[in-house]
């Protein structure tokens, strides 16, 4: 028996040093097969299945484009891009609040991506847990969509510090809330300098071409 | 809710090292926690203590050592802040930039050998 007494151990470890790895193990995975993966975030409602499908129309070669949605339950987001004749899978997440990496790394293995070029994966709608956990993406994007308000940046600083991409959506509703959209690129910037802010309406089309282009050159870019 | 996951990592990472150095119970886990992670201590607590029953980490207490931001200002330097700032603390001038306040760690353990 060793003596006994009170001891302190030095750990030092990251809390989420397990889904690091499995990021970590997702980008190996992309950078190997030269995909480029976007990571989408919002609330509930801001236009993530909208973005998706707008960009499924951008591309012409359906074959390039494979897509994961997250949702807590069901498929209706799954089916409704399958309609779109693109490779999609469904991961529900049940009582955890965001796609871990871990499911999407043995989602990818099952998937054929020999041909994919651009990886999109919806978030489960949430601006607070997806934004803790990276899932290996070359670039994360979060939409904020006009009807929640401008204090958004303020009250869920991390999604926006942890963002590449910031999409305003739904400007064709802004005579109708109040919403600052001086006030949101100011709070954005603040949390992430080089943030690219892209102001879209899904149903004009307004601002949505930017968006696209910019995505597209950010994706030939790493894939080609 | 998403205090679960996290209490979840806490207590793998305390058991394995508690196993690791052959300890008979952990007494208390040093963390690091961001102001911008939004966890609140006491659920954090509330749920690491009802995961560790009937483990070596039961009753072990959290304490929490808080990670402010730092808000660098071109004319006053660094200040920090216990929340998300647009403008800087001193002088109120926007145009900020706002680093840290997102640790999650864990720095120690404290167990019996």
């Amino acid at each position: 028996m060793g003596a006994s007494g009170n001891v302190r151990i030095d750990v030092g470890r990251s809390i989420l040093q397990s889904a690091d790895e499995a990021a970590a193990a997702i980008r190996a995975l992309l950078s190997e097969r030269r995909i480029y993966a976007l990571n989408l975030l919002s609330s509930p409602g801001s236009g993530k299945t909208t973005l998706i499908e707008a960009l499924l129309s951008r591309f012409d070669g359906k074959g390039g484009v494979a897509v994961v949605e997250g949702d807590i339950e069901t498929e209706i987001d799954a089916e409704r891009i399958r309609r779109h004749g693109v490779q999609v899978r469904q991961i529900n997440t049940r009582s955890t609040c965001h796609i871990q990496p871990s499911r999407l790394l043995a989602v990818l293995r099952e998937m054929d991506l020999s041909a994919t070029r651009l990886l999109l994966v919806e978030n489960v709608g949430n601006l607070v847990c997806p934004a803790e956990v990276p899932l290996g993406e070359d670039a994360r994007v979060v939409l904020l969509s006009v009807t929640e308000g401008d204090e958004k940046p303020l009250k869920y600083p991390l999604v926006f510090r942890t963002s590449d991409l910031l999409v305003i959506t739904k400007t064709d509703l802004l005579p109708h809330v109040t919403f600052d959209v001086d006030r949101v690129r100011r709070a954005a910037r603040a949390a992430n300098p080089s943030v690219e802010i892209f102001e879209v309406s899904a149903a004009t089309g307004d601002g949505m071409s930017a968006l696209l282009d910019r995505i597209e050159a950010l994706r030939a870019a790493k894939s080609g | 809710m998403h205090e679960l996951g996290v209490a979840g990592e806490i207590l793998d990472v305390a058991l394995s090292e508690a196993a690791r150095h052959a300890a008979k119970k952990v007494t208390s886990i040093r963390l690091r926690v961001g102001v911008l992670r939004g966890i609140e201590p006491e659920n954090l607590s509330f749920l690491f203590g009802h995961l560790a029953r009937g483990t070596p980490a039961e009753g072990a207490t959290l304490d929490i050592v808080e990670d402010p931001v730092r808000v660098e200002c071109e004319a006053c330097g660094v200040s920090e802040a216990a929340s998300f700032a647009l403008e800087c603390p001193r002088c109120k001038e926007s145009g900020v930039s706002v680093t840290g306040g997102d640790s999650l760690s864990i720095l120690s353990l404290d167990v019996e050998a």
